[in-house]
């Protein structure tokens, strides 16, 4: 059970990982971040294929614009990728894309923040330095103690409705708002999309004729309808009729825009609901409902029980020795239970950690305590008892067994693991904490008290460290003490 | 009433002779393998075996009036005496009541004489069982005493246990109870938590432990208890092995439980029992030191087949109390009796009881012949058959007299109520039929070893025969295992449903052998298959029954035999087609066999415990 606990717990953790791939891959086409000298390769490979690979050795070997011109290339060839596929699609030129590549490449020297990609960044260095404001910011500004809600972002998206009949500057408008969206907690908003998109003039811009038609008509206005939708498809907006009623109204039934609603359309509904364990879209703030969330989420038995072995308490008046109490908090289902009481007391178990997990955007740590897989001159042949169902054989005293007709075995290696006994979260990943974790499964775990404890914890937590909008990992204790083993035997009287 | 108890003690010493022929067949040994194969294993090798159920067990003529004067008093004192509404709104039966059962002598109904009882045979013990299911409670609190209770004293116990206990039991001077089922464990042996311990002196066992839902635990005073107990084999190893234990209250340390609240069957009592430092001599040890298992499994065995008339008393009954509502309840100017949906379902209870009917006295004859094979299939059978056509039947009845069967003033829904509990006690109906399943695939498996052999190791002339005889099964030939024809058992007018019989016996049989081939001994592991294996094999025993009993109606020239042509062949008719479908089903790639679907349905529920469906007015956006 133990070891079917892992394999699950893996293939959960896998799950998680494609699944913030595959977000990161809509958030951005090509997923290439510079910070200093920094590069980040995070899935590059994955969207525009082995076309392009990039090693940071190359990047940062300082030879003048060679990395300059590895963005240009790999934002080109993305780009490039993604034109030739819509010309494919819908036969739109193929000069369409050079111009784009341009700007993108433009626009990502600016700071960048990796979100939208489609919507070009305001301030514009090379040309407009000194400028620090762009154009309509002074509608979103607030005055004092003025709330950034809904209501607030609608009231700035009418006033310009208001201020410009003619609504000049729109497209700059629009990009302004969608970057203006997440500060206002308005970017899983469907009405304000919408409402958006109505900024846009009516019937101006459908095309009137087979030549207007064939190319590009008015490219800059589709390109701002393409980012709005592109948003609300980061965002896991499902565009609705009234969307559509708008696009048609704005770009006509045949553009651009109105491709990627009828995609989105398709696609979103395909993709809403494809994690078989899906994580709730607002997490919990408080740590130790995070926690328990976390561990019911890699926990494959439903009957198991988590207990909250300490609650969080900071106080730094009172306690002198130990100011800050981290959270504990411990998952164990009845057969893992089982399984430890039924432990061989000569043989160690470890507490290994800290392991990551991601839940959307935010990352908690877990630790395992867990055995040794038995060699299998060890292990207990299970036996079936002689006298076992009181109504019917539960073996037949035949001497053939299942033909290979009727076998569906697949012929799978399976690698065989340790039982995993019990799982936690702690606030802290010191062998203190842990092992205040392990005194509390000693209550409902008697076992346990004879079972030496050998505290694995790794330095690193084997993930890549990003500070933006992510919790700050909780630095390792001790660093550079990799599989150093603590044994320490655990002693009732400790307890 | 002493009058009456009177008579029917001499009536019971009338029958000295065929008594004892009933107790030599209580004392046999236990032993697993049977003489001669039953009936029904024969079928799964595609074999009638015609001796024993052609032509259809009679008994005397003397025999017949004994068993009427028998039934004469019972029934008129459950008519008149027993309060069924009262005994199931309070929860027990009154003590008055209890009183006269025990003169009428009906807590020894298998008692053998010598020790007090009545000495009846099965089939006289079916006819009575047919009366006394008038009220569920009493025949619940009758069966746990003496088709379980005391029913390993009477197949296992020496001399002396006996006569020590059976005449006060058959008396009901003592009331037995049976006591298996713990907490943790319902059909499992291996997880019995009771423990009997050998005292330092060696003259007693010290019993501990708590067993649940014990039928008759408050009123009894003789326990059959089963604890588990230490055993030196023969190799030296000490190994835990079941034993059973006659146990008397007076022992000490034995207490009970309040009664459990309960849906049917109200009037009986079943409460916990609890077995504390519980001093048992070693003379009550029943059966051999660890061999409780053997004890337990053939009590449990013994004592089904009267399921099947019990509840044919109960369907005779409805169909009595409905036909008067039927004809006399007016609905647009018409009876109720005029509707082809009424009419539909009277002609569905006549036929199931008919059909129960016949399968339960079939079984009982079979059970009293000297030297009978092993009948468990058979009991078992008739158990399933009948519990699930009550359910069935009960809850059509209810239909029949729409909202008034739904009320508390009629009896219908204490008849509901009572019912359920027939397809869960005895063993579940899910088990029982992988026991009926399994048993008989046992038993075709080692007689057909040799062949399966040849067939695996490629040997071409098995293999061409096989392959010929599927050629012509294919062309759909003829079937005869001589049940038609001049000589036949069965009469010509039954001679298209016989047919229908021996193509599906013929069938069944070549089924089972591509079972076999298919599964081996991991046959175990196909639930789904051994149920439609069982289900078949019930249809095949219950075409067998009618086709049998009717034919005899004709020959003997009863009344309404006609009638009876009429519901066997309808039945036959019906079970073909079901058999038709249920082989198909057990064909590998059929289209009618969903058992993959089925898994994987569940296996995705269980695996979320949860309905998994969205709500039908969610959507995407």
């Amino acid at each position: 059970m133990g070891q079917l606990t892992q394999k699950l717990r893996i293939s959960r953790e896998v799950t998680q990982q494609v699944d913030l791939s595959l977000r990161r891959e809509l958030k951005s086409e090509s997923a290439c971040f510079f910070k200093g000298r920094r590069i980040l390769v995070a899935n590059l490979r994955d969207t525009i294929g082995s076309t392009l690979f990039l090693s940071s050795g190359d990047c940062l070997s300082g030879r003048g614009m060679s990395w300059m011109q590895a963005i240009l290339l790999a934002r080109g060839l993305s780009r490039g990728w993604g034109g030739i596929c819509g010309a494919a699609l819908t036969g739109a030129p193929f000069s369409q894309v050079l111009p784009q590549a341009m700007r993108g490449f433009h626009c990502s020297t600016a700071t960048h923040n990796s979100e939208m990609s489609l919507v070009p960044r305001p301030p514009e260095p090379r040309q407009k330095p000194i400028k620090a404001l762009a154009p309509h910011e002074e509608l979103f500004r607030q005055g004092p103690g003025g709330e950034r809600d809904k209501a607030s972002f609608v009231r700035a998206v009418q006033n310009f409705g208001q201020h410009n009949v003619r609504k000049r500057g729109h497209v700059d408008f629009i990009y302004l708002a969608l970057r203006k969206m997440r500060e206002y907690g308005v970017e899983r908003d469907l009405t304000v999309y919408n409402l958006l998109l109505d900024i846009f003039p009516k019937e101006v811009f459908r095309p009137r004729n087979v030549i207007q038609r064939i190319f590009l008509h008015y490219p800059r206005q589709q390109e701002c309808g393409i980012a709005v939708l592109e948003q609300m498809e980061n965002h896991g907006v499902m565009p609705n009729k009234e969307t559509e009623f708008l696009l048609i109204q704005i770009f006509g039934r045949k553009s651009y825009p109105m491709l990627k609603y009828l995609r989105m359309r398709l696609w979103l509904t395909r993709f809403k609901n494809i994690n078989p364990f899906p994580v709730p879209r607002d997490l919990p703030q408080d740590p130790v409902d995070l926690a328990k969330l976390g561990l019911r989420h890699i926990e494959p038995d439903l009957s198991a029980r988590i207990t909250v072995y300490q609650m969080p308490f900071s106080n730094e008046l009172t306690s002198t020795e130990d100011p800050v109490q981290p959270h504990i908090v411990g998952i164990q289902s009845p057969d893992q239970q089982a399984a430890l009481a039924h432990h061989d007391p000569a043989r160690p178990i470890f507490v290994e950690g800290p392991f990551s997990l991601w839940l959307r955007s935010k990352c908690v740590y877990y630790h395992i305590l867990r055995a040794d897989l038995l060699p299998p001159e060890e292990r207990e042949v299970e036996e079936i008892p002689e006298e076992w169902n009181l109504y019917y054989p539960m073996h037949l005293d035949l001497d053939y067994a299942r033909s290979s007709w009727d076998d569906y075995e697949f012929d799978i290696d399976e690698v065989e693991e340790g039982p995993i006994f019990a799982m936690c979260i702690a606030g802290a990943h010191d062998q203190v904490t842990l092992a205040k974790w392990i005194q509390g499964l000693q209550e409902t775990n008697p076992a346990l008290a004879q079972i030496p404890v050998i505290f694995r914890l790794a330095g690193s937590t084997g993930e890549l460290l990003t500070s933006s909008g992510l919790e700050e990992p909780t630095p390792p204790l001790r660093e550079g003490q990799e599989e150093e083993g603590h044994l320490q035997r655990q002693q009732q009287g400790q307890s | 009433m002493s009058g009456c108890v009177l008579f029917l003690r001499r009536a019971a010493a009338a029958r000295a002779c065929r008594a004892l022929v009933a107790l030599t067949a209580g004392r046999r040994p236990l032993r697993t393998s049977p003489p001669s194969p039953s009936f029904a294993k024969e079928l799964f090798l595609g074999k009638i075996e015609k001796k024993g159920v052609f032509p259809f067990p009679e008994v005397s003529q003397e025999e017949l009036n004994e068993i009427n004067q028998f039934v004469g008093p019972v029934e008129k004192f459950f008519a008149e005496e027993v309060d069924s509404r009262k005994i199931d709104r309070e929860g027990r039966i009154p003590d008055d009541t209890l009183e006269k059962l025990k003169s009428l002598g009906l807590f020894g109904m298998q008692i053998p004489e010598e020790y007090g009882g009545l000495g009846l045979s099965n089939t006289m013990y079916a006819r009575l069982g047919e009366i006394i299911s008038l009220d569920g409670s009493i025949t619940v609190t009758l069966a746990a005493h003496q088709a379980i209770g005391l029913k390993g004293i009477l197949l296992v116990g020496n001399e002396e246990q006996k006569a020590k206990y059976l005449p006060r039991l058959a008396s009901g001077e003592h009331i037995a109870a049976f006591c298996l089922t713990e907490p943790s464990s319902g059909s499992d042996a291996a997880s019995i938590r009771t423990r009997a311990t050998l005292s330092e002196d060696k003259k007693h066992y010290v019993l501990n432990g708590s067993k649940v839902w014990i039928t008759n635990g408050g009123l009894a005073s003789i326990f059959t208890v089963f604890a588990k107990t230490e055993v030196v084999d023969s190799d030296g190893s000490v190994k835990d092995k079941m034993t059973a234990f006659i146990v008397e209250r007076d022992f000490g340390g034995v207490t009970n439980g309040k009664p459990e609240d309960k849906l049917g069957i109200r009037g009986s009592n079943t409460c916990e029992v609890h077995f504390e430092n519980t001093k048992v001599p070693i003379e009550n040890v029943l059966g051999e030191v660890g061999g409780g298992f053997k004890v337990a499994m053939n009590i449990l065995n013994s004592g089904r087949f009267s399921m099947g008339s019990v509840v044919a008393g109960i369907l005779k009954k409805l169909i009595e109390l409905t036909a008067e509502y039927a004809c006399t309840r007016k609905q647009f100017n018409k009876n109720l009796s005029e509707f082809g949906l009424i009419q539909e379902k009277f002609a569905l209870m006549a036929q199931k009881a008919y059909v129960m009917e016949s399968m339960t006295y079939l079984t009982a004859g079979m059970l009293d012949q000297p030297e009978f094979p092993d009948c468990s299939i058979e009991a078992a059978m008739v158990k399933v058959f009948s519990s699930e056509s009550a359910w069935q039947c009960v809850s059509e009845a209810l239909q029949i007299l729409g909202g008034s069967g739904y009320m508390k003033d009629y009896p219908y829904e204490r008849m509901l109520r009572d019912a359920r509990i027939l397809l869960i006690f005895e063993g579940t109906n899910e088990i029982l039929r992988m026991f009926i399943a399994l048993t008989g695939m046992q038993h075709a498996g080692r007689i057909l070893t040799a062949r399966i052999h040849e067939l695996k190791r490629g040997n071409v002339s098995t293999i061409v025969e096989t392959v010929g005889r599927r050629l012509r099964d294919s062309l759909r030939r003829t079937v005869d295992l001589g049940l038609t024809g001049d000589l036949g058992a069965v009469h010509p007018s039954l001679a298209e449903s016989a047919s229908k019989l021996e193509e599906n016996v013929y069938y069944f049989g070549r089924t089972v052998e591509t079972l076999l081939l298919r599964f081996g001994k991991s046959m175990v592991e196909e639930q789904l298959a051994m149920k439609r294996v069982a289900n078949v094999l019930i249809n095949l025993y219950g075409m067998t029954a009618v086709l049998s009993r009717a034919s005899r109606a004709i020959r003997v020239g009863l009344r309404n035999h006609d009638h009876e042509v009429l519901l066997a062949s309808m039945f036959c008719t019906e079970a073909y087609v079901q058999n038709l479908l249920s082989l198909s089903q057990l064909d590998k790639y059929a289209p009618e066999n969903l058992d993959e679907h089925i898994k994987k349905v569940s296996r995705q529920i269980l695996e979320k415990r949860a309905y998994l469906c969205a709500h039908p007015l969610e959507s995407t956006c």
